[in-house]
């Protein structure tokens, strides 16, 4: 099975280089090798987050940190030096820095984040299937109230290079990374670095290091699972010239195009592929479904539903606005990385208090 | 029973972008650069901190 699955993979690879074009193929053999890594090395971001808070582990985001640094010392000066590639330059707000809390508090009670829901849901673990439909929906709410939400506070993108130089930008990127593992190494109990995780965030680094320069924008999550909603919202009826964001030339082309000429769902399918790929045989025998009273979904739905509206609403998620919105020199990163943490602190207090109770 | 769950997740996603493709097909003529690095096609620019500005309303 696993072979079958390996040629229906190269298949499908040879036939999006044929018949939609060679950099959608290498999009979605990078979000394959993404999926894969995460899910095989076990490298991720709300785990780490929740593991450094309930168990003062921290060697998680000592890696998420290594693949950021990484990322960064690479991507920020090609961005700088080429016309063709673009960072991931969100604006800063007050909506922003709320989102992003609603968002760290959700991903806490489904245990997954943007790449993590995905992630997760290719390894079939059901939380994250019932998740990932409402995230859409949620991603598309979300692309609605933005403007309304751009208009009522004021959004200013900061972006590090443009203020300090490139040489500044990069060093402040670096220096805040070596004080978030620095903070993180002194807080957990168990010291020392996992070498796994830091094998994987190297791959993780190298691949998005990739994306950038095939897709020439950082790689992201969001934009593509509101595309989604939005196709399936535009099948039943919906009007897109009633909305600000998807009569933004950009968004209006993506939305008349495939989605197979969409970078962020390349990535994104690519990324439930190689999670699939990484777990099939693995999970051959495990439980569908968690023993859990019903409430318990209801509770989930709407924490992906959070998830999709926070997520846009904070230009990112912890790939778009965390990873590469750091690894770009963006300060919403930034401000995001610390209210998420903020919101995560609180989640994982809710997750335990209703995990608890929602055992059967 | 979770690999099950995996299929039917495959078999969903490749049914909706089956559909989709139907719907808005793909022109392979039309294909940017295989790699944006350096070519004049660069990013689409729809990513995830793509934020509407004033001039694109």
């Amino acid at each position: 099975m696993k072979v079958l699955i390996y040629i229906l993979g190269t298949i499908a690879l040879l036939a999006l280089a044929v018949f939609v074009g060679v950099r959608f193929a290498l999009l979605l053999a990078i979000g394959i090798g993404l999926g894969f890594v995460l899910e095989r090395l076990g490298f991720g971001f709300a785990g780490p987050w929740r593991r450094l808070i309930s168990e003062r582990d921290g060697r998680g985001v000592i890696a998420q940190c290594w693949a950021i640094g990484l990322t960064a010392l690479v991507i920020q000066p090609l961005i700088a030096s080429s016309d063709s590639l673009i960072g991931a330059i969100g604006p800063v707000s007050l909506t922003m820095a709320l989102a992003a809390f609603v968002f760290g508090l959700a991903m806490q009670i489904v245990l997954g984040c943007g790449s993590g829901t995905l992630v997760n849901a290719g390894s079939g673990n059901f939380v994250a299937l019932i998740a990932l439909p409402a995230f859409c929906v949620g991603s598309f709410v979300g692309t609605l109230a933005l403007p309304y939400a751009i208009s009522a506070t004021p959004h200013q993108p900061v972006e590090l290079a443009n203020t300090l130089g490139l040489t500044g930008g990069l060093l402040l990127t670096l220096i805040g990374l070596i004080i978030i593992a620095l903070l993180a190494y002194r807080y957990s109990t168990d010291k020392g670095v996992n070498r796994k995780l830091m094998i994987a965030a190297t791959w993780v680094a190298i691949l998005a290091i990739l994306h950038l320069i095939v897709a020439g924008q950082p790689w992201g999550v969001v934009y593509g699972l509101g595309l989604w909603g939005a196709k399936i919202a535009l099948s039943i009826g919906w009007d897109p010239s009633l909305s600000v964001f998807w009569s933004a030339p950009v968004n209006a082309q993506s939305l008349t195009s495939s989605v197979l000429n969409d970078t962020t769902s390349l990535t994104s399918m690519g990324l439930m592929g190689g999670a699939a790929l990484a777990s099939f045989t693995l999970m051959k025998g495990q439980p569908l479904l968690p023993r859990v009273q019903l409430w318990f979904y209801c509770i989930v739905i709407l924490s992906g539903l959070c998830l999709g509206i926070s997520s846009r609403l904070a230009f990112g998620c912890n790939v778009g606005a965390l990873f590469s919105g750091i690894a770009s020199g963006s300060l919403h990163g930034w401000i995001w990385l610390i209210t998420a943490f903020m919101g995560s602190i609180l989640g994982v207090r809710w997750r335990d208090y209703l995990w608890q109770r929602a055992q059967i | 029973m979770r690999h099950i769950a995996i299929i039917g997740l495959i078999i969903s996603v490749f049914s909706l972008v089956s559909l989709d493709a139907y719907s808005f097909p793909p022109n392979p003529y039309q294909a940017p650069d295989p790699i944006a690095w350096g070519s004049k096609d660069g990013a689409s620019g729809a990513l995830c901190s793509f934020a509407p500005t004033d001039n694109s309303r």
